[in-house]
């Protein structure tokens, strides 16, 4: 319990990661028990699976790699004092605690996650899809979809973690090539497959949303190599910049947590909100009033993304600190090398900078590979005029998000003397 | 911030005595849990000497070294390295003053694990924005007998090897004063000698000051002289130290002060 004492801080990141993705799978498999219930009409009922369905499946594939990166990016920092605990025969209880914690994470997050789905259900309601008779029901789906994946997601990416710290990287390096690519295959199909529609089906967003969130997921996933490829093409002067290219290119395996955040980050909100955007567009511009269920489906697009948006940018915002506090000895060395307090955070922004630049650069990738089928299948166009604005809004949220919280972070980090802060146990 | 001293800079006209402390006090926690750590601490170490700084755990040591080192700043008192005075500022100032006069040997050698040996070595003169030289930073890595290990990552290195990596570090560049805080307290007794006979060859032969904390009488041996510290006083001097006289001296220490606060 000490260690968990000593840094509640680092804990209370873990923690927050596995609430909110409990919080968020919970609310949309809520629908699932809702439409489950006995005396609901068919219409409701498919209405409210659908979105379960689709808009569920695509959270749970957002939350599971949120919560994995969070945990990898923890666990990893910690690895040099779980061999250490190993050794004294200590991990399976550390990896209990951290198992236990979870399951109080995921208690807690129940009852946000029914006031949520009860909004949700609130949103189906006042559109018409839902009938008003239906009442809201949190049950088995919502418990056991939230609980499992987010434990199997938590004690993945400890057990891959406590594996790579004892020595089993190579093999692990292959499945995660594998998975790579599979992610990658499978988005490109996805996105193609955007030309089996016509353009005005209802599902015509889906593969190339879906499509975009795998080929973000495979760049994820690869993101140490790409990594490694941009700062060879870098020229970053000054000591700071110096550091901050050794430090990347040595710790690159680390930050792909981040890196994913930011890649899925941009990726999901670009491609989402450009393909509203446009299918918005494309039913004013067809004359036809906008009709209620169009109407809906912006709503309820909106507010999906929103959350998902809001949920992947605070884990941004979370591994991002985790990464940073567990950095006070390496500053600390810093400082006593002679670098003043400027020179580290010039450190840390350049490493920002370049995470962010690069995160960004594939997200982008990943969301035009989804934007530009939709848009030719749906408009004859190739590039909407609305992706720009989109995509600076994002770049901006990234980009301030990033270098916000590492600066923040580092400053705090920074206030403890470097005497103390080399002594301290890392 | 700085004021220069007797002598006004360190180029061909050096100051005789590296080192000047003048009634350093230093006093930890708030009014009522207040511990004096340095207690009216005055000396004077000249150019090109050895000094161990030795006493009991809570005596003094690393908080000297900590404000003698212009890691901390005293509550009271003048420190002056190579007669120029150290005086109030933020970190970034104490850090521009350190850079160039004071160099570093810790305990756990506070090597950057993610620099090669070569780039930790070099480190502090990028810091610095100093130019590099390339053939001056082998020199000195091959003279603690790492010319082969260039590339290697510390944690690749033995301890004894990092603590080698550590000294390159503080010698590269070229500083008026040395502190050395427990440099042998993780290190094996070879390796541990190997370390002791590189700190007094950059005394001798290169005419650096080195000023050594340790607890180890014979780690103490190594150098010209071991100044005694005890309670936050200096207690003592003894010049030539031999490990028997030093460890005698240091289990009669409490004897020569008064007892109590």
């Amino acid at each position: 319990m000490r260690s968990i004492r000593q840094r509640p801080g680092r804990f209370l990141a873990t923690l927050l990661s596995a609430f909110l993705g409990a919080a968020v799978i919970m609310t949309f498999n809520s629908m699932h028990d809702t439409a489950g219930q006995p005396g609901v009409d068919p219409v409701s009922s498919e209405t409210l699976s659908t979105a379960a369905g689709v808009v569920g499946g695509y959270g749970t594939l957002l939350v599971f790699f949120a919560i994995a990166s969070t945990l990898t990016v923890n666990v990893r920092q910690r690895a040099a004092e779980m061999e250490l605990l190993r050794c004294s025969g200590a991990t399976p209880a550390q990896l209990k605690r951290m198992v236990v914690g979870e399951a109080v994470a995921v208690a807690l997050a129940i009852g946000p996650a029914m006031l949520g789905g009860r909004a949700l259900l609130g949103v189906f309601q006042d559109s018409g899809q839902v009938a008003r008779s239906v009442d809201h029901s949190f049950g088995p789906v919502a418990l056991q979809t939230g609980a499992g994946i987010t434990l199997l997601a938590a004690a993945g990416a400890a057990f891959l973690a406590v594996r790579r710290a004892t020595g089993g990287s190579r093999r692990r390096g292959r499945a995660r090539r594998v998975l790579a690519y599979a992610a990658l295959v499978a988005g490109a199909v996805s996105v193609t497959s955007t030309f089996v529609f016509s353009a005005t089906d209802a599902a015509l967003m889906a593969p190339p949303a879906y499509g975009a969130i795998l080929l973000s997921v495979g760049c994820a996933l690869k993101a140490p190599r790409l990594l490694a490829a941009v700062l060879d093409r870098l020229p970053l002067g000054g000591a700071s910049g110096w550091l901050a290219v050794r430090n990347l290119r040595e710790r690159a395996g680390q930050l792909a947590g981040i890196l994913m955040s930011l890649i899925l980050f941009t990726a999901v909100a670009t491609a989402t909100l450009t393909m509203q955007a446009v299918e918005s567009d494309a039913l004013a511009a067809s004359g036809s009033v906008k009709s209620v269920d169009a109407k809906n489906l912006e709503t309820l697009n909106f507010t999906v993304v929103g959350i998902i948006v809001v949920f992947v940018c605070l884990m941004l915002v979370n591994s991002l600190y985790a990464a940073t506090t567990y950095r006070d000895r390496e500053f600390g060395q810093q400082r006593l090398a002679g670098a003043t307090p400027g020179q580290v955070l010039g450190v840390v922004g350049a490493e920002g900078l370049v995470l962010t630049v690069t995160g960004v650069c594939f997200g982008t990738l990943a969301a035009l590979a989804g934007i530009v089928p939709f848009t030719v299948v749906r408009t004859d166009a190739v590039l909407p005029d609305q992706a720009f604005g989109v995509w600076l809004g994002v770049v901006a949220v990234a980009a301030a998000v990033t270098l916000g919280t590492g600066l923040g972070t580092a400053r705090r980090v920074l206030r403890t003397p470097a005497v103390r802060a080399v002594t301290s146990a890392a | 911030m700085l004021r220069n001293g007797s002598r006004q800079d360190q180029g061909p006209g050096p100051a005789a005595e590296a080192l000047r402390l003048v009634k350093v006090t230093k006093t930890y926690g708030s009014a009522d849990s207040a511990v004096t750590a340095l207690d009216g601490v005055t000396l004077g170490l000249g150019r090109g000497t050895f000094t161990a700084v030795m006493g009991p755990s809570g005596s003094g040591k690393s908080t000297l070294l900590q404000c003698a080192a212009g890691l901390d700043r005293p509550d009271s008192g003048i420190v002056r390295v190579d007669g120029t005075e150290l005086t109030g500022g933020g970190e970034a100032e104490l850090t521009k003053f350190r850079r160039g006069r004071i160099g570093f040997v810790f305990q756990q050698y506070n090597l950057l694990e993610t620099l090669t040996v070569a780039q930790n070595t070099v480190l502090p003169l990028k810091l610095a924005g100093r130019r590099v030289d390339r053939r001056r930073v082998r020199e000195v890595l091959t003279a603690v007998g790492l010319g082969d290990r260039l590339g290697h990552r510390p944690d690749q290195l033995s301890g004894g090897q990092r603590q080698r990596v550590a000294i390159a570090r503080a010698l590269v560049t070229e500083p008026r004063v040395i502190f050395a805080d427990e440099p042998t307290g993780a290190l094996d007794t070879r390796s541990a000698r190997d370390v002791l006979r590189l700190l007094r060859e950059a005394v001798r032969e290169h005419g650096r000051t080195v000023v050594m904390v340790t607890h180890d009488p014979v780690a103490a041996s190594y150098a010209d002289s071991v100044l005694f510290l005890a309670d936050g006083r200096l207690a003592g001097r003894m010049d030539g130290p031999t490990a028997d006289a030093v460890a005698e001296r240091l289990a009669h220490l409490g004897d020569d002060v008064p007892a109590g606060v």
